[in-house]
């Protein structure tokens, strides 16, 4: 698998799953653009990361829950590139709160950044794509198709993602682009901290069959996989990465913490 | 308006406080500012002084005066530059 000469953008890019995703795809030959929005730090340091293992990147700032934002993101792509092959909508942000609770604000600031923005995304990126076709992945998470603890527009918002895949999938295959999306279960990042203090999850280690959390680095191969020609033919799917929880699910009955 | 002032405005439009009640001891538990309500605050403070405030630096504020001191203080950064 050889991504060569291509450009990716990351959105996202500076921390967890996404840093993960960026350095997977630089090792394989691409350039990055390195999205980040809170963490300059970090997208600047994975950025060099980038750099050390010989592809070119860049760290830019945009909050893709503002849409004036996005354009200005891809205008500057754009204008200084011309081109882009590969889109990652990574970037996620949420508020945990149960169904109850939810208010407009909340669900509005998820929602954006969730899933407008990769519809938003996709749109521009898909005219950077024209003529040379290209790969679009989002990043799920297993709170679209069951049920987690206060993760009500979290899993709502993906759920949208999700969907919005399948559309664009269809709608882009004309022009060579493949959309498809990734969703992985509790991942050791810096976000799943976040969600053990909100009491969102437990210790997922005794409930995955595979022995061991997902890390980043599991999701990043995947999604790499699916921006590598030897997908061409998946299109509109969510590929599962979870150590083998969801379908074990009835296997867990009864058992302890 | 001062700085202060301006900042005070705008974190009581989002969380819906009355502004006299933010000082600059006030605490975000204290004015009811959730995490949604601190990071959109951030935001809306960087969109009208033009300054980056990132979340390592924002982690840091123990209450409402410290932020108000750390955007003056970039403001002066600014200024000298």
């Amino acid at each position: 698998m050889s991504l060569e000469g291509r450009l990716a953008l990351v959105t996202g890019g500076g921390r967890g799953i996404g840093r993960a995703i960026a350095l997977k795809l630089a090792s394989q030959g691409s350039d990055i653009i390195v999205n980040f929005f809170r963490h300059r730090e970090s997208a600047e340091q994975t950025a060099k990361d980038i750099q050390a293992l010989g592809a070119k990147a860049e760290a830019i700032r945009a909050n893709v829950g503002d849409p004036a934002k996005i354009d200005e993101m891809f205008d500057m792509i754009g204008n200084k590139f011309g081109r882009l092959d590969i889109l990652i909508n990574n970037a996620a942000s949420g508020v945990g709160r149960p169904a109850m609770d939810v208010d407009v604000k909340a669900w509005e600031w998820t929602m954006d950044i969730n899933a407008r923005a990769c519809l938003l995304c996709a749109q521009r990126a898909a005219k950077l794509m024209e003529g040379r076709g290209g790969k679009i992945v989002s990043i799920s998470s297993l709170g679209s198709p069951f049920v987690l603890p206060n993760y009500t527009i979290v899993g709502v918002s993906k759920a949208a993602l999700e969907a919005l895949t399948r559309y664009l999938a269809i709608e882009l295959a004309p022009q060579g682009i493949c959309v498809n999306t990734v969703a992985a279960s509790a991942v050791e990042t810096e976000a799943l901290k976040f969600y053990f203090k909100e009491g969102l999850v437990k210790d997922k280690r005794q409930v995955t069959p595979a022995g061991r959390m997902v890390i980043p680095e599991d999701v990043a191969n995947v999604v790499a996989f699916l921006c590598s020609e030897e997908a061409f033919m998946i299109r509109g799917q969510t590929v599962v990465v979870d150590g083998g929880t969801s379908v074990g699910l009835f296997t867990l009955v009864g058992k302890e913490d | 308006m001062t700085v202060e002032e301006q900042i005070r405005e705008i974190v009581a439009k989002i969380t819906h406080v009355d502004k006299s009640v933010i000082t600059r001891e006030s605490t975000f538990k204290e004015i009811k500012a959730d995490s949604l309500d601190i990071v959109q605050a951030l935001v809306a403070v960087e969109e009208a002084f033009g300054i980056e405030i990132p979340d390592e630096e924002a982690q840091k504020f123990q209450n409402f005066g410290d932020f108000v001191s750390y955007v003056e203080n970039r403001l002066a950064q600014q200024e000298k530059v």
